[in-house]
């Protein structure tokens, strides 16, 4: 139990283990998730979701059910409300091609075997996923379950081919498709494709593909546990999270290079001219007086994040000091090279502010 | 009026001894109501002569709680005592001690918890909140522990115990210890044992029932003791029972043993 309030530890290092997990199975296009526990659970969840893609510019719904337990379902058990919902999710159309099961704080307390009923063979995967908020998981505890639950269906490995999954993409934010495109655009620099967005805008057969891949890239270290589960099933090796910073992002290309038995020495050379180029289209800015805060008084101070803007702070030539432009700390890390150019336009309107007074 | 709860280690004797007090009381001309509060909902049986009785939650489940009336609940057995089964979902799923809370709001909003008595025949042991619920604000104020001079019978009172200081914390809580009623097995000392015991949790044995062949011929004849033999001894011991519990005021928290407090207290009752 956390007594910290502060927003660094309610954000997404807190929250529902059961909105973490949709974050990711929601993405798998063609399934159903049901939400086994009272019709709360799922309607919050649907609306946070609903949100959130409208506001991403994607006008979907995601694909919820909820066995709607009230008194009776729990002094009797939901198990039965679960079969009719799981009933009701496969006469759904268009036929869902996969169910997730998810469960809930008190169908876990009561000692439903959602993964019981979920083993009855009924021609599509029907996956239980843990999800009980109360036993001390997070949301980035659902997020990691459903990764790790999902990935059962994968296939196994015949032979990979020159190409890498992204693990774990932070749906719930906004730039993940930027994201994704500046990874792709790294990628390509080595010769590398994407093979999987795991787990993004796919459907069910996509996810038998999974194994395919010569390397996983995980969205942050905190998913490391998926990528070892992924690696000890299907054998990928991974690299623990997306590039941050001018050097990080060089760091990565050889990173990667070195799993998949490439060398990277071109590609980081034409990756630092690219960066060279995307830092004089902000030479307007150089010799201007910054400095660096938390994005929220309350929010600790990533180390991370300053070691990215001093670092760009000195390609550019900028002084830190105490009375300069206040510029937020960025959170998450921008990604790749992209990221920073985006981080850095936002860097160019708070000096002019400043100087404008 | 009254309300009392019967608390004790399964299969100790708390529905014999529940059924047979409420059928004593009863004889001495009042109204009174017993409520069993167990998913095996066998605690009306007898004053019921064998009669499975539907349960509160059985009609829940069928009807939803919306059209149940108190006569569903409630039905008369020997002397007019009024009987209630809470009941529960089948072995093995759900949530029982829901089920008990569930029970008890349904008959608060029947208006059906009256009576000169209200007698709570609860399962076992106080598993959960839910089975603590007879022993909340606004039901039983007095609680009997019910055990035989077995260790693992006076254990189990002695959990019950805590949950009744547990209970009577609480500002507006009237839960008391009533007293200890002692359901013999014919262990050597056992008396002796079981008064101690209630002394040291700040208790005392209020009655001593005696090891009979007459309450096992009685249930095979799905009867209470008080109706079945209503001049034997055992009949004798109930309605003695019932008095002393219907006229008493002495209550107390009470003082539950630490685990090497009871099992000293153990070794010293037990030749070894």
């Amino acid at each position: 139990m956390s007594s910290n309030p502060s927003p660094s530890n309610s954000s997404r290092f807190e929250g529902c283990t059961l909105t973490g997990a949709l974050s990711v199975l929601t993405e798998v296009r063609d399934a159903v998730c049901i939400i086994h526990g009272p019709a709360g659970c799922t309607h919050h969840n649907f609306s946070l979701l609903h949100a959130t893609l409208l506001s991403n510019d994607r006008l979907e719904v995601p694909r919820l059910l909820s066995t709607r337990l009230t008194e009776n379902g729990i002094i009797f058990g939901g198990e039965e409300a679960l079969e009719k919902t799981l009933a009701r999710a496969l006469s759904l159309s268009p036929a869902p091609a996969s169910v997730f099961v998810l469960s809930t704080c008190i169908v876990e307390t009561i000692g439903d075997d959602t993964e019981a009923v979920c083993a009855k063979d009924r021609g599509i995967p029907v996956i239980a996923v843990p999800t009980a908020g109360f036993l001390g998981g997070v949301f980035e505890t659902g997020i990691r379950n459903a990764l790790s639950t999902v990935a059962s269906l994968a296939r196994p490995v015949t032979e990979t081919t020159l190409s890498a999954n992204l693990v774990g993409e932070k749906n719930l934010e906004y730039g993940v498709d930027e994201n994704a495109a500046e990874i792709a655009r790294l990628l390509g620099l080595l010769g590398i494709g994407v093979n999987l967005r795991f787990v993004r805008g796919i459907e069910t057969r996509d996810i038998e593909r999974l194994g395919s891949a010569a390397v996983n890239i995980l969205r942050e270290p905190a998913l490391r546990p998926v990528g070892e589960g992924l690696e000890r099933r299907l054998g990928t090796p991974y690299v623990d999270s997306f590039p941050a910073g001018l050097a990080g992002t060089c760091r990565f290309l050889e990173e990667v290079g070195r799993i998949c038995g490439i060398d990277a020495s071109a590609a980081v050379e034409e990756e630092r001219a690219c960066q060279a180029a995307m830092l004089a289209g902000f030479a307007d800015i150089a010799g201007s007086r910054v400095r660096f805060q938390s994005a929220h008084p309350m929010l600790r101070t990533d180390p991370g994040a300053v070691a990215i803007c001093t670092e760009c702070a000195e390609a550019l030539d900028l002084a830190v000091v105490p009375d300069g432009a206040a510029i937020p700390l960025p959170y998450p890390a921008p990604v790749g090279t992209a990221g920073l150019r985006r981080m850095l336009h936002r860097w160019r309107v708070l000096i002019r502010e400043k100087k404008r007074g | 009026m009254k309300q009392i709860a019967l608390y004790g280690k399964g299969g100790i004797g708390k529905s014999t001894t529940a059924a047979n007090l409420s059928a004593a009381l009863a004889g001495e001309g009042l109204d009174i109501l017993q409520i069993g509060c167990d998913p095996k909902h066998d605690s009306t049986r007898m004053l019921m002569h064998g009669t499975w009785i539907p349960t509160v939650l059985d009609l829940i489940r069928e009807r939803g709680d919306e059209n149940i009336t108190a006569d569903d609940v409630v039905y008369g057995g020997f002397r007019g005592v009024r009987c209630v089964e809470a009941g529960g979902p089948e072995p093995g799923i759900g949530c029982a001690g829901r089920g008990i809370i569930a029970t008890f709001q349904l008959l608060e909003r029947l208006d059906a918890l009256k009576g000169d008595v209200i007698v709570y025949d609860v399962l076992g042991d106080v598993v959960c909140g839910g089975f603590a619920m007879p022993m909340r604000e606004g039901y039983a104020q007095e609680v009997y522990l019910v055990t035989s001079g077995e260790l693992m019978s006076v254990y189990a009172a002695n959990n019950i115990a805590k949950a009744i200081a547990r209970l009577s914390r609480r500002v507006r809580s009237r839960c008391t210890l009533g007293g200890v009623i002692c359901n013999a097995k014919n262990i050597e000392g056992e008396r002796e044992l079981v008064e101690e015991f209630a002394r040291r949790i700040n208790s005392r044995l209020i009655a001593y029932i005696p090891r009979s062949r007459v309450v096992q011929v009685a249930e095979l004849q799905k009867q209470t003791v008080v109706e079945y033999a209503p001049e034997s001894d055992q009949a004798a011991v109930y309605q003695e029972l019932a008095r002393t519990i219907h006229r008493n005021e002495t209550t107390s928290i009470p003082t539950p043993l630490e685990m090497d407090e009871l099992e000293s207290f153990a070794l010293e009752f037990v030749q070894v």
